[in-house]
């Protein structure tokens, strides 16, 4: 699924947006393959919307350039128009209008001939399961219908690269289960996948390659499997008494580095692997102190977040 | 659950842009009527003034100055229209900042479409809604003696001035919208349209004021486009009627759009 810079659906090179003194997205470079999933993950302000916006044309890049579904996306931005969908953030969609008027008005303003318009509204309802709400106002649809509205909208036109900004945010799991299996379809039709998230298991779950956002720099970048054997050992996570905090860092430091954790928490990777984990409680035991919790962590990609930018990904939600 | 789509090819012609604007303005004409407690008052408070005014200054009719009358109501008809526009223009204008607040308008400028049309869409949807006013408003005060001597085609060239001047004032206070992307800021210049109001001829004619009400009415864009409109109600048509009803609100829109244009190009181009 490797393609040469110059028939990747999306290519970002020093892509670049500051706002003021504020570098949203500092630089980054990216090859989307076609036909795949990529995943764009990090927390909050990490940049990745801004990133998103520049490569679906909102916002003009400060330096370095970006070519998606073939074209630049300074120069051709209505060529790269014509040939993405985009669903944003929020899910913009006007509340005072019916799931069916808001597909016609955008198969109007993709230019999808009159006599094509209804039946391409009722495809895409179907498509989506709101073929019975579709004459309802959208004001009346649940956060996981407006979604599903929102995804529609984005395919009127058959997009051959598609932009999902944190997709699932804020819904319930059916809903984003549901919609992940309609992306996964989606990708299995062709269609190149672009999505921003903040949640882990998403990410684990749909993206073929992920690229790990924060500061407006990528961190890191490639398959998930393959970046979480990179952290390599699995985590032992303790929660001791507080005044034994002291002590048990002076253990877990003899079975390996220690790892960002939860507040009141302390982890270790467990160098050599998770076997040791008796010894590791009888030294604790034999220095006294009091273990309240254990658990143990095979790598994660909030492993590779924090061994990226030493702070877990988790503890950054809202 | 199994449609597969057919891909479609999208290219901007003036056929295609045309059908992109009216779109957009059957969009905005849609979603004002589907708020009456926006509608409502823009629609019943100007009636409410016409019927006290009608009521209160029945004997300024006799003022010297003021012109030749069946009614005080026949007078402020022309008031009441432009009134009721100017108040439902900051309704469109709100609708289109809320649209950029909310992202709306993003998902607009995603699309392979002319920015112009976007805006001039949203514009022609306040255009619309500004001529339903003046018809709405036609009909009901004409039955109460707000008779019209240039009678039905003197109504028509009313509906279509009340939809211009609703252009006029929606693309100055969508150049608001656009510059300040805040609802609130629009419905802030409401006070603004009052006072503007209340210092023209709207109410009473220029000839009966004197000083410095005078000085501003005489200097005040809102009095012509009211004494064009009550020239088709008093005397009926004539060049300076229609010119005033129509031309002196066109060009005002011309310029009008024009700033709102500019200013969403300077939105666009600070992206």
């Amino acid at each position: 699924m490797t393609n040469s810079p110059s028939n990747s659906p999306i290519l970002a090179e020093n892509l670049t947006r500051h706002f003021g003194e504020v570098k949203a997205v500092d630089g980054i470079d990216m090859q989307v393959n076609a036909g795949e999933i990529f995943g764009f993950l990090g927390p909050n302000g990490a940049g990745k919307s801004t990133a998103v916006r520049m490569l679906t044309t909102l916002l003009r890049p400060t330096a370095g350039r970006a070519i998606v579904a073939g074209f630049d996306v300074a120069t051709h931005p209505d060529e790269v128009r014509r040939r993405i969908g985009v669903a944003l953030q929020d899910a913009a969609i006007d509340p005072l209008m019916t799931g069916s008027e808001l597909l016609q008005l955008q198969a109007v303003l993709y230019g999808i001939p009159s006599s094509q318009t209804k039946s391409r509204t009722a495809e895409l309802l179907e498509r989506v399961g709101l073929t019975a709400a579709g004459d309802r106002r959208v004001g009346t649809y649940s956060g996981g219908m407006r979604r599903r509205l929102d995804l529609a909208l984005s395919l009127i036109h058959q997009p051959t690269v598609l932009f999902l900004d944190e997709p699932t945010t804020g819904l319930d799991p059916m809903s984003r289960l549901t919609l992940w299996e309609e992306v996964r379809r989606l990708n299995r039709e062709g269609t190149t996948v672009l999505l921003t998230t903040q949640y882990l298991e998403e990410a684990d779950q749909l993206a073929d390659r992920i690229a790990i956002i924060d500061k407006g720099k990528i961190v890191r970048e490639g398959k998930p499997q393959d970046l979480k054997a990179e952290v390599g050992f699995p985590t032992l996570i303790v929660n001791v008494q507080k005044d034994h905090q002291d002590a048990a860092r002076s253990v877990l430091l003899q079975f390996g580095e220690l790892r960002p954790t939860a507040e009141g928490t302390l982890g270790v990777g467990l160098r050599d692997g998770a076997q040791v984990v008796t010894d590791v409680v009888r030294k604790l035991d034999e220095a006294h102190v009091h273990l309240i919790h254990l658990e143990i962590n095979e790598p994660s990609l909030d492993d590779v977040f924090a061994d990226a930018t030493g702070h877990r990904l988790e503890g950054d939600k809202s | 659950m199994s449609t597969v789509l057919q891909p479609v090819a999208a290219s901007r012609s003036f056929g295609l842009s045309l059908r992109q604007t009216r779109a957009m303005a059957w969009r905005s004409t849609k979603e004002t009527f589907r708020q009456p407690a926006l509608v409502g008052p823009s629609m019943i408070f100007p009636i409410f003034f016409a019927a006290l005014g009608a009521s209160s200054f029945s004997r300024a009719t006799s003022l010297p100055g003021f012109p030749k009358v069946e009614s005080f109501l026949q007078f402020s008809l022309a008031a009441t229209v432009v009134q009721g526009v100017l108040f439902g223009s900051v309704t469109g204008a709100a609708a289109l900042a809320t649209d950029i607040q909310n992202g709306f308008f993003d998902r607009l400028l995603l699309a392979p479409t002319s920015r112009t049309g976007i805006l001039i869409g949203r514009l022609a949807g306040s255009a619309i809604f500004g001529a339903v006013q003046a018809a709405a408003f036609i009909a009901v005060l004409w039955p109460f003696g707000a008779t019209i001597k240039s009678s039905f085609g003197g109504a028509l060239v009313m509906v279509l001035s009340g939809g211009i001047v609703a252009l006029a004032i929606g693309s100055l206070m969508s150049a608001v919208a656009i510059k300040t992307a805040s609802a609130e800021a629009v419905q802030g210049t409401f006070p603004l349209l009052f006072i503007l109001l209340f210092f023209s001829s709207a109410f009473f004619p220029r000839e009966t004021m004197s000083g410095l009400y005078r000085n501003i009415a005489d200097v005040n864009p809102i009095s012509y486009l009211v004494e064009g409109m009550r020239e088709l109600v008093l005397v009926g048509f004539s060049t300076s009627a229609m010119a005033k009803a129509i031309f002196i609100p066109t060009a005002i829109c011309v310029v009008a759009i024009l700033i709102a244009l500019r200013q969403l190009r300077v939105r666009l181009a600070s992206r």
